[in-house]
C-alpha cells in the first residue's frame, strides 16, 4: 500500500515538475492569465463605450425618429457582428484589416473582442433605456430639460443601474471567450496551457489546471454580479 | 369663442390672456383626439376640464406645454408662439409646470434632490440656493423630515404633493394638472386637493384635468366639458353643475358621483 502512494506520488510530482517548473513553464500559465484579463477588462471597456454610443443613437431614433442615417449603420454593424462567429471577426481583423500592419496581437484582440462586445452590450444599454418608464422622460421634459439633458440625468443613470448586472455577466462570457485568442497565436491563459500540452505531450495537468483557473475566475465573478444585484435591489425598496 | 361666454371669467381672472389655443388638431392614425379647439386661458384662473375617459382632456392638457404635438393649429404662451419650431420649447416649459397622474418623481434621486434638479441645471442656481428653496417648499407641504428619503419610500399622496412642489420650485406662471389623484388611494386624495386648493388660493394660474367634481365645484373659475375632442360647454362651475346645457353634459353629470 504505502509503495503503491509513493509511486503515485512520484508520479504525480513529476508531472507537477514536468508541467510547470521545469523551464518556468508555468510562466505559460502566469503569462498568459495576465493576457487573458489585459484582453478582458480593456475589451469590456471598449464595448461599454462602443455599446453606449449605439444604444443612444438607436433609442434616440426610437424616441424621436432623428439619427435615421446613423441608427442604419448601427443596425447594420449589430447585424454583421452578432450574426458571425467571434474567431471568424478575430482572424479577420488580425490577417485582413491588420494584415500588413506590424501591430501587437494583444491590441488587435482588444480591438476584435471590445467591437464584437459592443454589440451585445449595446442591446443590453438599450433594453436598459427602453426599460424606464417614458413618464420619467415626459416629467424631464416638462420641467424644461432638454432632450439630452433628460436623458443624462433622469433615464441613463436609471439605466444604467438596472443592466449593471447584465454587464457583469457579458464580462463573465467575454472572459470565457476570450480563449480564442490563440488563432492569432496571441499567448493567453488557454494557449499557455496548450503551449505546455505540446512540450510535455501530457495533456491532463496543463489543460485541467487552466480550466480550473477559468472557473474560479468565473465563480468569483458571478459572485460579485450577484452582490451588486442584491446592493441594487435593496436600494430600490 | 365669443366675448358674452367669456365676460364672467374675465371678470375673476386678472385679465391678462396666459395661454391662446388656435384650432388646435391632433390625429392618432384614425382618431382624431382634438377637433379644432380654440381656447383661451387668463391669467389667475383654475380651469378644471371634465369629460368621459377617450374624450381628450388629457391630450389637451398634454398640448398646452406640447408634450403630445399637435398635428395643426397654435399654442401661445405668453405672448409667444410655442408651436413654432424656432421658438425654445424647454426655455417656456420652465414656466409652465405639470403634475402626473403617476407623479413620475425621479426613484434615483433622494426627495430634495427631486425638487432641487431643475432649479440647479436650468436656472443655474447655486446647491445651497436651492436647497434652501427645496426646505422652504417641503415646510409648505409638511414633509422636510422627508428630504432625504427616497420616492420609494413615500405614500401615494406625499409623492404626488412632492411632485407639485417639484414643479413649483421653478416658479412656474401656470400649473397642469393631468387627474393627479387618479392614481391614489381615496384616503390619500383629499391631502392633494387640499394643497391645490391652496395654490388656488394664492392665485397659480391651473389647468386640471380631473374627476373630482367636488373640486371642480368649490375651486374652479370655469369649468370646460370635453367631449369627442371638442370643448362642448364651458360655463363657471354653478352654472356648469346646476344648469347643464348640452345634452352629452347632462348625461355625463348624471352618470358621476357628485
Amino acid at each position: 500500500m504505502q509503495a503503491w502512494v509513493a509511486e503515485k506520488w512520484t508520479w504525480f510530482s513529476g508531472q507537477i515538475y514536468d508541467n510547470f517548473i521545469k523551464d518556468d513553464r508555468y510562466l505559460y500559465i502566469t503569462n498568459g492569465l495576465k493576457a487573458t484579463l489585459v484582453i478582458t477588462f480593456s475589451a469590456v471597456i471598449l464595448g461599454i463605450v462602443i455599446g453606449f454610443l449605439i444604444a443612444t443613437i438607436r433609442s434616440t431614433y426610437d424616441k424621436t425618429g432623428k439619427l435615421k442615417f446613423a441608427n442604419a449603420i448601427c443596425s447594420i454593424y449589430l447585424t454583421v457582428i452578432r450574426g458571425t462567429p467571434v474567431v471568424v471577426q478575430l482572424l479577420i481583423i488580425y490577417f485582413v484589416i491588420f494584415g500588413s500592419v506590424n501591430i501587437s496581437k494583444i491590441i488587435v484582440a482588444i480591438i476584435a473582442f471590445g467591437i464584437n462586445s459592443g454589440a451585445y452590450v449595446a442591446e443590453i444599454f438599450r433594453s436598459g433605456i427602453m426599460s424606464i418608464d417614458e413618464g420619467q422622460f415626459e416629467a424631464g421634459r416638462s420641467l424644461g430639460f432638454s432632450y439630452v439633458q433628460t436623458m443624462r440625468y433622469i433615464v441613463m443613470p436609471q439605466a444604467f443601474k438596472n443592466v449593471l448586472p447584465a454587464l457583469g455577466n457579458e464580462f463573465i462570457v467575454l472572459l470565457k471567450e476570450t480563449s480564442v485568442a490563440g488563432y492569432i497565436a496571441l499567448q493567453d491563459l488557454a494557449k499557455g496551457g496548450d503551449i505546455i500540452r505540446s512540450r510535455t505531450f501530457s495533456a491532463f495537468f496543463p489543460l485541467i489546471t487552466v480550466a480550473i483557473i477559468y472557473l474560479i475566475m468565473v465563480i468569483i465573478f458571478s459572485r460579485l454580479v450577484k452582490l451588486l444585484e442584491r446592493r441594487l435591489r435593496k436600494s430600490d425598496r | 369663442m365669443t366675448a358674452e361666454i367669456k365676460s364672467k371669467e374675465v371678470v375673476i381672472a386678472d385679465g391678462a390672456e396666459l395661454i391662446r389655443v388656435e384650432n388646435l388638431n391632433k390625429h392618432y392614425n384614425e382618431l382624431h383626439a382634438l377637433d379644432g379647439i380654440t381656447e383661451t386661458i387668463y391669467k389667475g384662473e383654475v380651469v378644471v376640464v371634465i369629460g368621459p375617459s377617450g374624450s381628450g382632456k388629457s391630450t389637451f392638457l398634454r398640448s398646452l406645454n406640447l408634450l403630445e404635438v399637435p398635428t395643426s393649429g397654435k399654442i401661445i404662451f405668453a405672448g409667444v408662439d410655442i408651436t413654432d419650431p424656432k421658438t425654445d420649447l424647454n426655455r417656456h416649459r420652465q414656466k409652465m409646470g405639470m403634475v402626473f397622474q403617476h407623479f413620475n418623481l425621479f426613484p434615483h434621486k433622494s426627495i430634495l434632490e427631486n425638487i432641487t434638479l431643475a432649479p440647479v441645471i436650468l436656472q443655474g442656481m447655486k446647491k445651497e440656493e436651492a436647497n434652501e428653496l427645496g426646505m422652504k417648499l417641503l415646510q409648505r407641504v409638511g414633509l422636510q423630515e422627508k428630504a432625504t428619503a427616497y420616492p420609494s419610500q413615500l405614500s401615494g399622496g406625499q409623492k404626488q404633493r412632492i411632485a407639485i412642489v417639484r414643479a413649483l420650485a421653478m416658479n412656474p406662471e401656470v400649473m397642469l394638472f393631468d387627474e393627479p389623484t387618479s392614481a391614489l388611494d381615496p384616503e390619500m386624495v383629499g391631502e392633494v386637493l387640499d394643497l391645490m386648493r391652496e395654490l388656488a388660493r394664492d392665485g397659480m394660474t391651473m389647468v386640471v384635468v380631473t374627476h373630482e367634481m367636488g373640486f371642480a365645484k368649490e375651486v374652479a373659475t370655469r369649468v370646460l366639458f370635453m367631449d369627442e375632442g371638442k370643448i362642448k360647454e364651458q360655463a363657471a362651475p354653478l352654472e356648469f353643475f346646476e344648469n347643464p346645457k348640452n345634452p352629452r353634459l347632462q348625461d355625463f353629470l348624471s352618470k358621476v358621483l357628485i
